[in-house]
């Protein structure tokens, strides 16, 4: 009797997370060193706190105190 | 910004001045607002009833903007966006902004409150400049 071969079990599907990461990351740098004027800061946008299209030809970021 | 509709894009950044010790649960009660879709509404609120922030005020705005009671206080007691105020503050001292209002006009700065005709004029040049 032969023992059974044990069967391989399946893999889970490699994600490629970090090349995938850096590749933003260049992306985002390739972006930023276009427009941006020394320093070059990675802004955050909350979509929540922005009005207009992302199209508009005009950006202003408006640092503000409620107090 | 209606006069410029679909040409400018703004995005609002927070910058409680350390000073300003009411500031920053103001700053934190906002982006609770925007968690349910209510920044803007609140954000107005804020400017308007500046500067009355003790928590008390801060939960009516909330309800006067519409944004349900229980998940907003929740949010605002568990201070859940500090880092994210704290993350906007880093990034305006990165860009040397050190005062508030500070305006980056397509990364042109203007700072301090201004008559809206340089505003007008700023964005004019903005525009101008990408032609």
């Amino acid at each position: 009797m032969v023992n059974r071969v044990r069967s391989t079990t399946a893999r889970p599907p490699r994600v490629y997370t970090i090349p995938t990461a850096l590749l933003l990351a260049a992306l985002t740098l390739i972006a930023g060193t276009g427009t941006a004027q020394t320093p070059v800061v990675d802004l955050s946008v909350e979509p929540g706190m922005v009005k207009g299209p992302r199209a508009a030809p005009v950006t202003i970021v408006e640092f503000s105190d409620y107090q | 910004m209606k006069e410029y509709d679909g040409r400018v894009r703004l995005i609002f950044k927070d910058f409680p001045l350390p000073s300003h010790d009411l500031a920053r649960p103001a700053h934190e009660a906002a982006r609770c607002a925007g968690a349910v879709g209510r920044y803007w509404p609140y954000h107005d609120l804020l400017f308007a009833n500046q500067p009355k922030f003790e928590r008390a005020d801060l939960v009516r705005y909330a309800l006067e903007a519409g944004v349900p009671r229980d998940g907003f206080v929740k949010c605002l007691d568990e201070h859940r966006f500090a880092t994210a105020v704290a993350d906007d503050v880093s990034q305006a001292r990165a860009l040397g902004v050190s005062s508030t209002p500070t305006f980056l006009i397509n990364n042109r700065p203007l700072v301090g409150a201004h008559p809206i005709e340089n505003f007008r004029t700023a964005i004019d040049e903005a525009l101008q400049d990408k032609k």
